[in-house]
């Protein structure tokens, strides 16, 4: 059952192992040593396996067929991949480790398909038979790398024209791509018989496209907008103060999941705050928090202008004696539009010289009270 | 009659007679049909005859099949038609339940839109859960005499006639509030807030316990719900708005404050306690507490029941007295608080010697890890028999 | 410039023409042995793969069933001191993931795997490997599951481990790691047994077979199957969720950072209300074929039975919400789904009726098998009703959590799943192993189960409407009432019959051990039954049937034996069983092609302990399980699923090769 290849390595795998475990309890701090066993005995282990598959790559033996054939040679295009890889692999070293690390996954491609075909093709003098036992080694490798490197290519390609265009130029594209896979897909269905070399061709087609848009789309950059909020760092700060960036997006409340059942919604109407608290039929400027819980707000826009909310909740001790304000706030919210914001207050009311409220930057005047008993 | 017949028949009559005798149990505190409040009421009306219709059509299987059983047995009868159905019966079948149900149906939906409205509450509670007790805030409510907010725990107190509107929510898992008297129950989930209608017809002490399931003392989360006359409940809320009076020195309570300032301040308040250069004792619970929070112990005495409301305050003849009064002493009797002799000294002194050994809660600092060291629940804080001694003469002056 | 020389073809040399080898690849034969624990281990074949898991099933029923008289001790008197809270906890959790995960989906499965191809006429079903793959899988989920007893804890949040008490925080032991890796490979089991059963009955029927001439066992079977196929990847998700915030910090359920526990509530019972149906409607299946047998008659309404179970199938889709009628869903959610639950109840019903109607008028035996489908139709109503009852839903939030529910599902699964799976145990037992059941302790064991059974649970109702909660650790006297009917008194009760319950799976027990000690074999056709897998040898061919039987009607073996008087239309007897075998024998197929076993299936499933070990405790180990598992899906490829005779290892001494020899 075992052959003589795997019994050998099989052997080392468990030699290995034996001496990992040895190892570890002999000597202190044993990380890098066993690391290095453990290395060992997986890669033996591996090796006997795939030498178990094949039985140390002699297909033919025991065979009752005719001997191999060197007569079956096909035309090859592994060779010259892996003299691409090798090339990228040496290129990188001196250039960028992207170009190292392609090659390094071309050689390895290359390799593996070369061993496993220069194989297959010893195998037996029969051609179909040697190709289905190529397919049968490396199809359960192939197709779901291929699969994923073609949907990754499709994906990014896509998403790069997406942040190039404009966000209304985006829909329009969305709708037409959308539309053109549905109706390419229904022709194909309901016309069976439509020649098979123009469907692959249309697909092949399409996903060219596809790639070289994308491709287009990533040298031509971020579209505007994208590009502004960046250098104002928008995405990363959080200004409780009045907005100072010029770019923030418009579109917050899209940004952030809508929640139900909220401890209080803070509503802005006509320069004028008001709360309303979960189950309270009645307006009110004092909201009641748990004290230690986080809780959510939510803030409704239903000014004429753009406006955030901005908690005030209390103060922390950065360093002995200096005392920094605790703020938390929505983000710039447009009109008509709401945002919600988790906080907790740890210190009950009576703890805090100011009490804790909610307003809004710029609007003066006007404040909630949030009483923490 | 076979012997199986006989079996069955006086199994039926076994049957019928536990279900006779199952009415028996009465006075359980936490029984679902004894509404005491209108939205318990409300409930127990609809769910009364659909346990009478689900009861008949049971009765009514169960005698088919018996007669099934009785009549058909193999008695050498030639074999029967081997027939594979009659539509219209099984037609009939399927619609005879689907009429019983739209009717139940009808009436549920109005029900339960019918106990979701809140638009004629007459009072907020917040109502927060905790591993493993209750917090309530009353906020301020002038027109109920609530000039400022109230916190208490364990007990809630109501007034009799009212229709008080809770609004629950959590500190850290999934806790359910439930006085079966007075209501269903309805879950405190964290970061939502859940909306519940209370209200009592009489003066009571109504029992609870949370109903879903929140880790290991989940079976020691309990709760009540009090409900006082308009006239007792101002006299509740006169106390509770004031702070708690430091007793008078050189008083072994006065040297219990000591202790307490010393160790049960880090995560219980008492208001209007004051530390020793005279600013105001602020707890902290933020900073040892995984939930962020301990019960405020400045009415303590004015509860009667401790750590969850699993545990009398009072003994075993005060509490009889007080839980088993009339509904027109109940109030005053609950206002009286727990007086020195009431005191059920054992369980305390037991729960300040070691609580997690009496309530079982995450106090050992190995379990504390995945908390960065807060605690679970109260911790055992090793105090001396002298500092408990101490301790109970303080906490009892927190009337 | 040729750098490889050809060899020159010249004229006058002949060339071979080509030949293909006719052995498989990999190192390793395949597996031969047709007796001994190796033909166990590597097998392929649907029927001893079926007897496993019932085997494993029964083990973990038994596991269970400790679990549970350990529960029922602790409450038998109030502040019960036998279970530590924590201890408690797990004890609960562990219960129902194993009666629910590890009992009833197994052993609804070994039948499922037993009898579906019998009962539709087909050699094997269409994927053996991953039938044997679906077995290992189960039975290593479930040991990895219970070995978190012994490394720290089981779980405790509870089988529904509502978030965040299942978090990293609240629950710090590695039990709820260890629940939910476990259940990812038990889910991998099912989704494969869900394929593979649902391709084998959709095309490998025998030729006559429609769809409406089915056996409903197989019917209701392939019922569940869709369910599984689209209720296990709704829990995959919800557990890789939950495997997620534990093990790698993430926050799906963190409120802090802005997220909404109840996402798993949902999640959770989007598969577990249809998990429902998946443990419920195998049972019916069973006693849907159990009741005509011993009524003489055929099933009362065949395509309604069927219909309303495919409408279970659908509606059952629809109703999860009504387990989270108190979680604060807003009353809209809350009153649109009491009525869709209301709806579920009507082909519920409708099943009932038909069970009802197929007595009526019949010529009743009352034998072991069906005294349990008769229990089942009684225990499965009260359990019904009181289903309705709640689904009330301003009812429900007084039940909720209380051990009304306890109650209420206990009827349902006690009463309804393990009655039609001990139903069927009676009534199969003959075919599965060519002897039958002792009668008489047979029915010994249905008297003390169902009044076990109603002892335990017929109290709970009581107790949860005057109030006492679930998963309480300990009851007080303070809560448990006055007078002698209290609390305190109903939960005694309950305790005792737990344990009367327990003297009744004892009784099974001993009867499997004394029926298989005994020498006296089982009649070929010991019920007269009605369908198709009646119609072989018991225990059954390898292969099945000698010849694939042309079905002309339902119930086709029971029309082989009875031909109707076209003058009388009475019903006489023209053939026994033995004569039809017979018949078979004579004609048998010369050419029967039988799967052949293989390792891969048990090596591929031992693999996954190895990798969710490594996610508990340390990556590397997991990735080194990952190599291993992709080895053996290596090995799984490039092994033909039906090897020629060449790749068998020669049988060792003694061993025999009988069934595996190619029938020419």
């Amino acid at each position: 059952m075992f052959t003589p290849g795997s019994k050998f390595f099989l052997g080392l795998t468990g030699f290995s192992l034996a001496v990992c475990v040895l190892y570890i309890a002999l000597v202190d701090n044993a990380t890098g040593g066993a690391v290095a066993l453990l290395s060992i005995a997986t890669a033996s282990g591996v090796v006997a396996g795939l030498s178990l598959f094949n039985r140390d790559g002699e297909v033919a033996v025991g065979d009752t067929a005719a001997p191999a054939s060197a007569e079956q040679l096909t035309a090859s295009m592994w060779p010259l991949i892996a003299t691409v890889g090798f090339v990228g692999v040496v290129a990188g070293l001196i250039t960028h480790p992207i170009v190292f690390f392609l090659g390094l996954i071309a050689l390895l491609a290359a390799g593996t398909e070369w061993l496993v075909q220069s194989w297959s093709e010893g195998a037996s003098s029969d051609k179909v038979y040697n190709a289905s036992l190529r397919g049968r080694m490396l199809h359960p490798l192939e197709f779901p790398i291929l699969a994923t490197v073609g949907l990754g290519v499709i994906i990014i390609s896509f998403s790069r024209v997406m942040l190039a265009v404009s966000k209304d130029a985006g829909a329009i594209i969305f709708i037409v791509v959308g539309s053109a896979v549905l109706f390419a897909g229904a022709i194909f269905a309901l016309k069976p018989s439509l020649k098979k070399t123009l469907v692959v061709g249309i697909c092949v087609a399409s996903a060219v496209g596809v790639a070289a848009s994308g491709i287009a789309a990533a040298s031509n950059g971020l579209r505007d907008d994208l590009v502004k909020a960046k250098k104002e760092h928008h995405f990363s700060h959080k200004e409780c103060g009045e907005e100072e960036s010029e770019h923030f997006d418009h579109l917050a409340e899209g940004t952030i999941s809508m929640r139900s059942n909220p401890i209080a919604t803070i509503e802005l109407r006509d320069g004028k705050l008001t709360a309303r608290e979960l189950g309270v039929d009645k307006v009110t400027q004092t909201i009641t928090f748990p004290r230690s819980n986080d809780a959510t707000i939510i803030f409704r826009n239903k000014d004429e202008r753009e406006a955030r909310l901005t908690a005030y909740l209390g103060t922390k001790a950065v360093q002995d004696g200096v005392v920094e304000e605790v703020l938390n706030c929505t983000q710039m919210i447009g009109i008509d539009h709401e945002q919600a914001l988790t906080f907790k207050i740890a210190k009950p009311s009576m703890a805090s010289e100011k009490p804790y409220t909610l307003t809004v930057p710029g609007l003066e005047g006007q404040s909630i009270e949030i009483m923490v008993p | 009659m076979s012997t199986t017949t006989r079996r069955i028949v006086a199994g039926v009559s076994g049957l019928a007679a536990t279900s006779f005798l199952a009415s028996c149990a009465k006075d359980a505190p936490q029984d679902t049909w004894q509404p005491k409040g209108s939205n318990a009421k409300i409930i127990d009306d609809l769910q009364q005859p659909v346990f009478a219709i689900a009861g008949v059509v049971g009765v009514i299987v169960f005698c088919v099949v018996v007669y099934c059983i009785i009549k058909f047995r193999d008695r050498g009868q030639a074999m029967p038609e081997q027939t594979h159905g009659k539509p219209a019966l099984e037609i009939g079948m399927t619609i005879l339940p689907a009429l019983i149900l739209a009717g139940v149906g009808v009436f549920t939906f109005r029900t339960v839109f019918d106990l979701s409205k809140t638009s004629d509450t007459q009072m907020v509670v917040n109502v927060t859960g905790q591993q493993w007790w209750w917090e309530y805030d009353y906020p301020a409510q002038p027109e109920l005499g609530i000039t400022a907010p109230i916190i208490t725990s364990g007990q809630m107190v109501i007034p009799v006639g009212t229709k008080v509107l809770l609004r629950e929510t959590s500190r850290d898992v999934i806790h359910s509030y439930w006085i079966p008297a007075l209501n269903g129950k309805r879950d405190a989930v964290p970061g939502r807030v859940h909306t519940l209608r209370l209200d009592a017809d009489k003066p009571g002490i109504y029992a609870g316990q949370c109903t879903e399931f929140c880790g290991l003392s989940h079976a020691n989360m309990r709760m009540e719900t009090v409900a006082l006359s308009k006239e007792d409940f101002a006299a509740w809320v006169a106390n509770q708005l004031a702070d708690a009076k430091s007793p008078a020195e050189n008083t072994l309570a006065k040297e219990g404050e000591a202790v307490f300032l010393n160790q049960c301040v880090r995560c219980h308040q008492v208001n209007g306690l004051k530390k020793a250069d005279g600013s105001p004792a602020i707890a902290a619970p933020d900073e040892n507490v995984w939930s962020g929070a301990a019960p405020n112990l400045t009415h303590l005495m004015s509860r009667n029941t401790f750590a969850g409301a699993s545990w009398d305050l009072l003994n075993k003849k005060c509490r009889a007295n007080v839980w088993g009064a009339s509904s027109e002493t109940v109030g005053k009797k609950y206002l009286a608080g727990v007086s020195e002799e009431c005191l059920n000294q054992t369980d305390l002194r037991r729960w300040l010697r070691n609580a997690p050994a009496m309530k079982p809660m995450y106090a050992d600092p190995t379990q504390l890890s995945s908390t960065n060291g807060k605690y679970r629940g109260m911790p055992n804080l090793g105090l001396s028999e002298d500092d408990i001694d101490k301790l109970v003469a303080y906490l009892s002056t927190l009337k | 410039m040729a750098i490889i020389e050809r060899p020159a073809t010249a004229g006058g040399v002949e060339i071979a023409p080509p030949a293909t080898p006719s052995r498989a690849q990999g190192g390793f034969k395949r597996p031969v042995a047709t007796t001994g624990w190796k033909s166990w281990l590597f097998t392929v074949d649907h029927k001893k793969l079926g007897i496993m898991y019932g085997v494993m099933a029964m083990f973990f029923f038994i596991v269970g069933g400790i679990e549970a008289v350990l529960i029922r001790l602790q409450l038998a008197a109030p502040e019960g001191k036998v279970l530590s809270a924590s201890v408690y906890n797990q004890m609960f959790t562990m219960h129902a993931t194993t009666m629910v995960f590890l009992f009833v989906m197994p052993m609804a499965a070994a039948f499922a795997n037993y009898f579906i191809p019998l009962q539709i006429g087909a050699r094997d079903v269409a994927f053996p490997r991953m039938n044997a793959f679906g077995f290992w899988c189960v039975l290593g989920g479930g040991i990895f599951i219970n070995l978190s007893w012994f490394l720290g804890g089981a779980a405790d949040g509870g089988w529904f481990m509502y978030a965040p008490n299942s978090g990293p925080i609240f629950s710090p032991s590695h039990g709820v790691d260890f629940w939910t890796l476990g259940l990812q490979i038990t889910g991998i089991a099912s989704l494969t047994g869900a394929i593979n059963l649902i391709v084998t009955v959709l095309n490998m029927r025998a030729p006559g077979m429609s769809l409406m001439k089915m056996p409903v066992f197989t019917w209701l079977q392939l019922v569940v199957q869709f369910l599984l196929l689209f209720a296990v990847p709704v829990i995959t998700v919800a557990l890789f969720l939950l495997s997620f915030q534990r093990n790698f910090g993430a926050t799906f359920f963190d409120v802090s950072a802005g997220a909404d526990p109840l996402l798993w509530q949902h999640l959770f019972w989007i598969f577990g209300h249809p998990e429902v149906y998946i443990l419920i409607l195998p049972s019916f299946g069973i006693i849907s074929e159990v009741l005509p047998v011993f009524s003489k008659k055929p099933l009362f309404g065949y395509p309604f039975v069927v219909f309303s179970g495919a409408a279970i199938g659908f509606v059952g889709w629809g109703v999860w919400a009504h387990h989270m009628f108190a979680s604060g869903l807003g009353p809209v959610s809350v009153a649109v789904f009491s009525i869709s639950t209301m709806a579920i109840a009507i082909p519920t019903g409708v099943k009932i009726v038909n069970w009802t109607l197929t007595l009526w008028g019949g010529k009743l035996r009352f034998t072991a098998a069906m005294h349990f489908a008769v229990g089942l139709i009684v225990l499965f109503t009260i359990g019904g009703l009181s289903g309705v009852t709640h689904s009330v839903a301003p009812s429900d939030t007084q039940q909720t959590d209380t051990y009304y529910i306890v109650a209420h599902f206990h009827y349902v699964l006690f009463g309804g799943a393990v009655f039609g799976l001990f139903s069927g145990f009676y009534y199969w037992w003959p075919k599965m192993f060519g002897k039958t059941l002792n009668e008489k302790l047979g029915k010994a064991n249905f008297w003390l189960m169902v009044i076990g059974m109603n002892m335990t649970f017929g109290p709970m109702h009581i107790l949860g409407l005057q109030g006492q909660p679930r998963r309480m650790y300990q009851w007080t006297e303070a809560r448990a009432g006055e007078g002698f009917f209290n609390l305190a008194f109903w939960n005694q009760i309950a305790s005792i019959g737990s344990l009367i319950l327990v003297v009744g799976v004892l009784l099974f027990l001993i009867n499997v051990v004394k029926t298989a000690r005994s020498k006296e074999l089982a009649p070929l056709d010991p019920w007269d039954s009605r369908t198709l897998e009646w119609m072989t040898s018991s225990p059954p061919k390898e292969h099945n049937f000698d010849v694939i039987p042309t079905v002309h009607h339902l119930d086709e073996f029971f029309h082989r034996k009875y031909q109707q008087d076209p003058v009388t239309h009475e019903y006489k007897q023209i053939a026994t069983a033995e004569e039809i075998l017979a018949d078979q024998e004579a004609h048998a197929d010369k050419h029967i092609h039988m799967p052949s076993p293989s390792y891969w299936p048990i090596v591929l499933a031992a693999t996954l302990p190895i990798i969710t070990t490594g996610v508990i405790y340390s990556i590397p180990v997991a990735i080194v399980g990952g190599i291993f598992l992709v080895l053996a899906m290596f090995g799984w490829a490039l092994e033909p699923s039906t090897a020629p005779e060449t790749d068998f290892d020669p049988p060792a001494a003694g061993e025999s090769t009988k069934e595996l020899a190619p029938l020419v």
